[in-house]
This record gives structure tokens, C-alpha cells and sequence, in this order.
């Protein structure tokens, strides 16, 4: 793995930010000028008034078409840092944005622009097959309907999912669990995925897959946060990786 | 226009992936058919032995009770939601409706769909093998009158769940108190006998629930019994909960999963 801090990239070109106004969602419109894929400033979450603060003044900016590796031991943080950035949990201080908007002022337009898959091998339906599975996430994903059984069947086709598209999540290994996840994440064409130790139970062939699918959200110059416990991933050369330490982030 | 569209095609999502779990397990069907059939037999051959003052033949109390079976039908589907909330957390699928741009509340409404659909069409099974087996006299000139009706009596049944299933997201427990609430709401709503029965105090504290007004209609419509309240009375009573109750249920709900979300109880189950 190769990293670089954030502070050798460039900032995006004018001419490339112009561009997300036509690109993005119609959801999106047109962000402000200083407005990143994703921005956490500030972050603060205490879990108990007896616990230590898991973030502390936590800042991120995720600059487009890059990825971002955080890491640290486990229970440093980075599942709940991940979490507020998805919109699932408020942070007790700070904010955290996807082009300028924080959950709390559009919600609907916050959740169509950021996808999250969580770590372990949660949030399916066992009785559902795959593609009805696929079929539900685009609905509520509020996928377009004129794009709707298109997505499906690229989704299907990306992830290699055509020999489980019928087949029951209850009947599938986890392996095959995750793969379908990581499709379910990427399904809405999301600007911003955070990714929580996605390898987990994935083949060699699996990896590539969602090595690709990240290489699709890079090109249209959306942004990918990464959080495992240690830097084994696949071999992607990280824009910048941080590890997280007494609810901050430091230097990798 | 267009996202409403996709709004509803969501609603319905929700629905169609219940119908398709519900199908996945083969035997519950015949469960369900063969519960209304034995519940339907026990009924018919009690009220051969009761006799009722209010009732002037045992097919008059038969009639009278089965209305009453197929509404506590409509009752538990709708006190299934804080369940199916329930489960949701536990399977990590609740993260998912909330990280949706279709929403966490939204959701659970749509969920409400599949149980009042299926309880519906158990209700119309129940009074079919009640005609076909057991000689039940339905009211066809009044029968189709009672679709809508039925229609106002799940608007105003529904807020009960969706309130349960706020406290579901709060304190990670599906059925805590849904048991007795039927219970209590089956003797006081009158399902199983007329609530001219019950002592006077326990006639006016059930006026806070849209069960008996709601009832009484149904059977009015369906068996031709008399009502204790007019017709329009007793509509314009369902109609007064569904409009007050399911506004201020949603309200609740969204207010449960913003104090979930802020407090980082959401993710837990």
C-alpha cells in the first residue's frame, strides 16, 4: 500500500468542480465552491458520561475522486466516526457534510449522495434472493424509475452476482453475503462510499470487484472512506491514511 | 410529480418484499386457514349454548362474533408493527430504511401495508368459510359499503402500532404490552359480546378507543345488527381518530428515531 497525506493533493481544479453541477444528482444542484464530497469538522461523540470522549474534535475533509484509509485498534472509533458520517448517529459537537449539506437541513438529499456499508454481515433479508434484494434497495434508494431495471442488471453484472440472482440470502456463504452487500452499497451511484473493513469473508475475485466499483465512483469524482483495523487491503494506493487515536486522527 | 411517483413505487417495495418473505415460508398460509376454520368452528358451536337477551337466535350471536374474529384479525396485523420494527433492528435491515433517502418513517408506514392487505383478505376468508360452511347470513345489499368503511377503520387502527413501534425503537422491544392491549381492546371494543355488558364505567372508559364504534359499523354493514350509536355517529368517531391519532403517531415515531439517533441508541438492538 502506497499512501500520501492529504497535504500533497492538489485542491480539485475550478474547471472540475464546475463540471458536479451538471454530473451529480439533481439532488445535489450546485454545491458551494468550498464544499467537499465529505466534510467532518469538529466531530465529538461521548457514548456515556463515564466513558472517555470516542471523538474528539474529529476533523476530515474527503476531496474529490480520492480515497482515505483510517485506521486504528479496535474501539478507537472508527465504526461511530463512520456512522455520523452516514447520517445513522448525531455527533454531541461538530458537523459532518456531503457537499455542503449536513444531514439535519436535507436528510432525503443527504442519504441519496452517501452510501455506508457496516462492518459484519448484517442489514439483509435471509428469506429474500438476491435480486429481490437488489430490486428493494433500489426502490427505497428512490433509484429513478426509468433507471430502475437498468441498475439492477448492472448491479447484478458488476458484482458477478448472475449465478445467485435467485438464489436466498439464508442460502448463500458469506462470502457471497458480503458481495451482495457491497453491490447494495454501490447500487445508487453514490458521490461518497464508507466502506468499514469491507474485505471481510471476500475472495481474491470479490476484491477486485469492489476494487472496481470504487474505480467507477473515483471517475466521477466521488470520494471513498476506508476504515479497517489494520492496512492489509487490496493493493490501492490510498490518497491519504490516517489512523485514529484518542478520537482524532493522526498521520498513518 | 415524478419523485411522489418513486415515493410510491417505495411505499409499495416495502410491501411486495413482505408478501415475498411471508410467501417463502410455505405452511404459514395453511396455518392461517385452518386457525380461522378451528376459530370458526369453536364459535359456532358456543353460541348454539349461549343465550343473550340481545340476540334473537344463536345465528344472530354466530354472526355477531365472527365480525368480531375477523376485526381482532385486523387488530394483531396491526399490532404486528412494532414486531416487524423489532426485527428489523435486530437483522441490521432498520439501518438501511434509515440511511435511505426513502427515510426510516416512511418505511414503517409502508410496512403497515402487507399485514392490513393480508388481514383484510383474512377477514373476507373468514366471513366466506363462515357463508360457505357454517350458513352465515351476510347483508349483500350493505357488503360492498363496507370495503371503504374498512378502509377508515385501518386508518384508525393503525396509529396504535405505529405508536408501539416508536416505543419499539426506544426500548428494543417488540411485543412488550401489545399482548394485554389486544386483550383489553377485545373486551372493551365488544368483539366477543355486546359492551352493554360490561358495568357503566367500563362502557365510558372504552369510548377512548375506535374499536367499538368501528365494529359496530362492520356489522351493521355486514350482518344487518343494530348499532348502539347511529350509523354516521360512529363513523364520524373512527374518522376523529384516524385524523387526530395518525398525525400525532407519525409525529411520535419521527421524534423516536431523531432521540434514537441523537442519543446513538439507533444502533442498538
Amino acid at each position: 500500500m502506497t499512501a500520501r497525506s492529504l497535504e500533497v493533493i492538489e485542491p480539485a481544479p475550478l474547471k472540475t468542480r464546475a463540471r458536479y453541477g451538471i454530473d451529480l444528482p439533481a439532488a445535489v444542484g450546485t454545491p458551494p465552491p468550498e464544499a467537499a464530497p465529505l466534510r467532518l469538522r469538529g466531530l465529538a461523540k461521548r457514548w456515556r458520561k463515564d466513558l472517555p470522549l470516542v471523538l474528539d474534535g474529529l476533523d476530515l475533509t474527503l476531496e474529490p475522486g480520492t480515497t482515505t484509509w483510517v485506521g486504528g485498534r479496535n474501539g478507537a472509533g472508527k465504526t461511530t466516526m463512520l456512522r455520523v458520517a452516514a447520517g445513522l448517529i448525531d455527533p454531541d459537537a461538530g458537523r459532518a457534510e456531503v457537499w455542503g449539506v449536513a444531514a439535519s437541513e436535507n436528510r432525503p438529499r443527504y442519504q441519496q449522495l452517501v452510501s455506508f456499508l457496516p462492518a459484519g454481515d448484517r442489514g439483509l433479508y435471509a428469506r429474500l434472493t438476491v435480486r429481490r434484494q437488489l430490486e428493494f434497495w433500489a426502490r427505497i434508494a428512490m433509484v429513478p424509475r426509468e433507471r430502475f431495471r437498468r441498475t439492477i442488471e448492472e448491479s447484478i453484472e458488476t458484482f458477478a452476482l448472475g449465478e445467485l440472482a435467485e438464489r436466498r440470502v439464508d442460502r448463500m456463504s458469506m462470502g457471497q453475503r458480503q458481495r451482495l452487500r457491497i453491490a447494495m452499497t454501490f447500487l445508487p451511484a453514490p458521490e461518497v462510499v464508507l466502506l468499514d473493513e469491507p474485505l471481510t469473508s471476500l475472495d481474491t475475485e470479490g476484491g477486485l470487484l469492489l476494487q472496481d466499483a470504487i474505480g467507477e465512483v473515483l471517475a466521477r469524482d466521488g470520494a471513498i472512506l476506508w476504515c479497517s483495523p489494520s492496512g492489509e487491503h487490496l493493493e490501492m494506493d490510498f490518497d491519504a491514511s490516517w489512523t485514529l487515536q484518542s478520537g482524532r486522527l493522526v498521520a498513518a | 410529480m415524478n419523485d411522489a411517483l418513486t415515493a410510491g413505487q417505495a411505499f409499495l417495495a416495502v410491501m411486495r418484499r413482505d408478501l415475498h418473505v411471508y410467501l417463502s415460508y410455505r405452511t404459514r398460509l395453511v396455518s392461517q386457514v385452518l386457525t380461522a376454520l378451528f376459530s370458526l368452528t369453536l364459535f359456532y358451536y358456543v353460541s348454539r349454548l349461549v343465550h343473550v337477551s340481545g340476540f334473537r337466535s344463536h345465528a344472530a350471536y354466530f354472526g355477531f362474533v365472527i365480525i368480531g374474529i375477523s376485526l381482532i384479525g385486523v387488530m394483531y396485523s396491526c399490532f404486528s408493527i412494532p414486531e416487524l420494527v423489532r426485527q428489523e433492528l435486530v437483522a441490521g435491515t432498520f439501518d438501511r430504511l434509515l440511511l435511505s433517502p426513502f427515510g426510516a418513517v416512511r418505511s414503517v408506514l409502508a410496512m403497515t401495508l402487507f399485514p392490513f392487505v393480508y388481514s383484510f383478505a383474512l377477514s373476507a376468508m373468514t366471513l366466506a368459510l363462515g357463508c360457505l360452511i357454517f350458513g352465515l347470513q351476510l347483508h349483500w345489499a350493505t357488503v360492498p359499503l363496507s370495503i371503504p368503511v374498512m378502509f377508515l377503520v385501518l386508518l384508525a387502527f393503525l396509529p396504535f402500532g405505529v405508536l408501539f413501534a416508536a416505543l419499539t425503537v426506544v426500548i428494543k422491544q417488540g411485543s412488550v404490552g401489545t399482548s394485554w392491549v389486544i386483550a383489553l381492546l377485545s373486551i372493551i371494543g365488544g368483539l366477543y359480546f355486546p359492551v352493554t355488558l360490561l358495568p357503566h364505567w367500563v362502557q365510558t372508559a372504552g369510548k377512548l378507543q375506535p374499536f367499538t364504534p368501528a365494529t359496530e359499523v362492520l356489522r351493521h354493514l355486514l350482518v344487518g345488527s343494530q348499532p348502539l350509536t347511529p350509523v354516521g355517529t360512529a363513523l364520524l368517531r373512527v374518522a376523529a381518530f384516524a385524523a387526530i391519532l395518525l398525525p400525532v403517531s407519525v409525529v411520535v415515531l419521527a421524534h423516536a428515531i431523531r432521540v434514537g439517533q441523537r442519543r446513538g441508541t439507533i444502533i442498538e438492538y
